[in-house]
C-alpha cells in the first residue's frame, strides 16, 4: 500500500474514571492498529459497545474526560503535510478539521442547531475554515448542496422543516463543503429507511469519489458495509479482530466472530433458519483474559483463555487475530 | 417586522398586551412636554377633582396629576427595565457558562445562586433602605433589585445550557474549532432567548410590584416621582379620607394597566420568537 492517509499505531483508549475512591477502568479501546489508503472508504463493524465510535472518536481527536488515550498513535498524512493529531497543540488541531478531516456525527439528525437556520450552521462551522467573503462562501455552499440535490432554499429553512432524508443530507454536506481529505462518519444513515438509506449512501459515495477523500465509515449494519465499504474492519469487545477487502471478509472470513456475524444475514432463496451466537458481549471494565472472544467461541482452546492472539496477515491484505484462523469454515 | 404585524393580527393576547403597554408608554412619553416640573408644588389650585381643565385632577400639593403621573409612570417604566436587563445580563453569564462548563465552575456558581434564592428579599431591601437612608437613590435600588432577582433565571437558564452541552450540534461547534465564548453566544444564547424573553417581562412586573411596595412604605427615595411615591403621598395626606380618590385611583389604573399588559406579552411573545411554535400557531 502506498503511504496511508491514516496510520493508527497500537492505540489505546480507556474510559477512566474514579469516583468515591472506586477506580474503574473501561478498556473500549485496546490495542488497535489500522491504515487507510487515499480515497479509500474503510467500513468499521461490530455490535453496540464494541468501541467503534470510542475509536473513532480518538481518531478524531474530539475525546473529553474520562476517555483518555494511553498509548499509540494516530497520524494523518495530508496533502500537505503530516500530522500526529494526539501531539498538536489546539490551534493547528482546529487548523485542520474542517478543512482536511471532518466527522459526521452520531445521531447526525441532529447536528443542526434546531432554533438557527441551516445558514448559520455552514457560517458557524465551516466559514472560518474557508477564508474569503461570505458571498463567495455562500455561493459555494449553494454549489455544494446543488451536488447532493438539495435546493438553495434550505439555507433559509429551520431544520425542523427539513424532512429526515434533507437534513441527513444537509449534514453531509456540511462535512464536505470544505473538500476534506478525510472524512469520519458514524452511523449516518442509522436513523433512515432503507430507501432513503440507499440514496444518500450513494450521495456519500458520489461526493467520495468527486473530492477524492478517505472515509470511515462506522455502522452495525452489514449490508451497508457490503455496498460501500472497500475494506472492512471488524471489531470486538474494542479489539480490532479482523481485516481485509470487503469482499475477502463476506467470502471467507477468518474469525469466528465474523463468521457468525456474516451467517447472520438473510441471503436469498435461504429458509435455513438462522443461529443465534450465545452468550453477551463482555463487560469491557473487566474483559476475559487471552482472546475476549474465547467465552462465546465455538472454536476455544486452552491457549484462547491464556494468551491475546496477535493480528496476523492470513492472506495478501487480509488480517485476523485468532489462533485458529485455518479453522473458521466459510460462512 | 412582519412577523409583528402578523402577531397583532393573529393573536388577541398580543394585540391587547401591545395596546395596553403602548398607552402607557405614550403617557410616559408625554412626561417631556410637561409644562411644570415635577418637583415643583402649589403650581395649580390643591383638590380640584378631574375637569376639563386638570384632566385627572389634583393633589393636595397644588400639582396637576395628570403630568405628575407622566413623570412617575416613566421613572417607573425606567426602574421595571433597567432592573430586567441588569438581572438578565447576570442571570444569562451565570447560567450560560455554570451550564456549560460544568464541574468545579458550575458547583461555585450554583453555591451562590441558590444563597441569593434563599435571601429574604423584602427585609434585605427595607435594611439597605435604613443602611443608606438619605444616600438612597432610583438607581441604587435598581442595583440592588438586579442583583437579588437574577437567581431563579440563572438556575433555569443553567439547566437547559447542561442539557444543550451534550446535544450534537455542541460538539460539532467543539470539533470545527469554535471557542467558548463563540459557543455559547451563538448557537446556545438563540436556544435560551425565549425563556428570557419571557421571564423579562415577568421580572419587570415583579421589580416594579416591589418597588411600589416599598415606596408606599416610604422605603425609597421618596423625592423622585414613581407611581408608589405618588401613593405614598396621597397616603400622607390622607387622600382617601378626605375623599381625594383621584389621586389613588389614576396611579393605580395606569400600573395595573402596565401589568396586564406586559404578562399579556409575556405569554404571547413565546410564539413570536420559538419558530416552532410560531409555525403550529399560522400553519406556514
Amino acid at each position: 500500500m502506498s503511504s496511508p492517509v491514516l496510520a493508527v499505531e497500537g492505540l489505546k483508549a480507556y474510559y477512566r474514571t474514579s469516583a468515591f475512591g472506586v477506580r474503574r477502568e473501561v478498556r473500549a479501546v485496546d490495542d488497535v492498529s489500522l491504515a487507510i489508503a487515499p480515497g479509500e472508504i474503510y467500513g468499521l463493524a461490530g455490535e453496540s459497545s464494541s468501541g467503534k465510535t470510542t475509536l473513532i472518536k480518538t481518531i478524531a481527536n474530539a475525546i473529553q474526560p474520562p476517555l483518555q488515550v494511553l498509548a499509540g498513535s494516530v497520524v494523518f498524512n495530508f496533502r500537505d503535510r503530516t500530522v500526529d493529531i494526539h501531539a498538536i497543540e489546539r490551534e493547528s488541531l482546529a487548523d485542520i478539521r474542517w478543512k482536511h478531516l471532518s466527522y459526521i456525527m452520531q445521531g447526525s439528525m441532529n447536528v443542526l442547531n434546531p432554533v438557527r437556520r441551516v445558514r448559520h450552521a455552514f457560517v458557524d462551522f465551516a466559514f472560518r475554515h474557508v477564508g474569503g467573503s461570505m458571498a463567495e462562501f455562500l455561493d459555494a455552499v449553494r454549489a455544494h448542496l446543488e451536488r447532493l440535490h438539495l435546493g438553495p432554499d434550505v439555507l433559509d429553512a429551520f431544520p425542523h422543516q427539513l424532512s429526515g432524508g434533507m437534513r441527513q443530507r444537509v449534514t453531509i454536506a456540511l462535512a464536505t463543503v470544505c473538500r476534506p481529505e478525510f472524512i469520519i462518519a458514524d452511523e449516518p444513515t442509522t436513523a433512515l429507511d432503507v430507501v432513503v438509506q440507499k440514496g444518500v449512501l450513494a450521495m456519500i459515495h458520489e461526493v467520495q469519489r468527486e473530492l477524492g477523500s478517505s472515509i470511515i465509515f462506522v455502522t452495525h449494519d452489514m449490508a451497508v458495509h457490503a455496498n460501500l465499504a472497500d475494506r472492512l474492519g471488524i471489531m470486538y469487545a474494542g479489539r480490532l479482530v479482523e481485516e481485509g477487502r470487503t469482499a475477502d471478509v463476506f467470502r471467507r472470513p477468518r474469525h469466528p466472530y465474523t463468521r457468525h456475524l456474516i451467517a447472520s444475514l438473510p441471503r436469498l432463496g435461504d429458509s435455513a433458519p438462522k443461529e443465534g451466537l450465545g452468550g453477551t458481549p463482555p463487560n469491557l471494565a473487566d474483559p476475559p483474559a487471552g482472546c475476549r472472544f474465547h467465552p462465546r467461541c465455538p472454536l476455544a482452546t486452552d491457549i484462547c483463555r491464556r494468551d491475546a492472539p496477535p493480528m496476523t496477515e492470513v492472506a495478501p491484505g487480509h488480517r485476523a487475530a485468532c489462533f485458529h484462523a485455518d479453522q473458521v469454515a466459510a460462512p | 417586522m412582519r412577523s409583528v404585524l402578523h402577531l397583532l393580527r393573529a393573536n388577541r393576547q398580543f394585540l391587547t398586551g401591545a395596546l395596553l403597554l403602548g398607552v402607557v408608554a405614550v403617557f410616559a412619553l408625554l412626561s417631556f412636554f410637561s409644562p411644570y416640573p415635577p418637583n415643583d408644588s402649589f403650581v395649580v389650585p390643591p383638590d380640584v377633582p378631574p375637569s376639563a381643565e386638570y384632566w385627572m385632577g389634583t393633589t393636595s400639593r397644588g400639582q396637576d396629576l395628570f403630568w405628575l403621573l407622566t413623570f412617575s409612570i416613566r421613572n417607573t417604566l425606567l426602574f421595571g427595565i433597567t432592573v430586567a436587563v441588569l438581572s438578565r445580563l447576570l442571570a444569562l453569564v451565570i447560567g450560560l457558562v455554570a451550564g456549560y462548563s460544568g464541574g468545579l465552575v458550575d458547583r461555585a456558581l450554583m453555591s451562590i445562586n441558590d444563597t441569593f434564592i434563599v435571601i429574604p428579599l423584602f427585609p434585605i431591601l427595607v435594611l439597605f433602605y435604613f443602611v443608606m437612608k438619605d444616600h438612597m437613590s432610583w438607581g441604587l435600588l435598581a442595583l440592588m433589585m438586579a442583583c437579588l432577582g437574577w437567581s431563579y433565571d440563572a438556575r433555569l437558564i443553567r439547566s437547559v445550557a447542561m442539557s444543550l452541552r451534550h446535544r450534537e450540534f455542541t460538539e460539532s461547534a467543539i470539533f470545527s474549532g469554535m471557542s467558548t465564548r463563540q459557543i455559547l453566544i451563538e448557537e446556545h444564547l438563540p436556544y435560551v432567548l425565549p425563556i428570557v424573553f419571557s421571564t423579562t417581562m415577568n421580572n419587570i412586573n415583579w421589580s416594579i410590584g416591589l418597588e411600589v411596595t416599598l415606596s408606599v412604605l416610604g422605603f425609597t427615595d421618596i423625592n423622585t416621582p414613581t407611581v408608589g411615591v405618588m401613593i405614598y403621598w396621597a397616603n400622607q395626606h390622607t387622600a382617601l379620607v378626605a375623599g381625594i380618590w383621584w389621586w389613588i385611583f389614576f396611579p393605580v389604573l395606569l400600573v395595573v394597566m402596565l401589568f396586564i399588559g406586559l404578562f399579556l406579552l409575556a405569554v404571547s411573545m413565546n410564539e413570536y420568537i420559538d419558530p416552532r411554535s410560531r409555525l403550529g400557531r399560522t400553519g406556514a
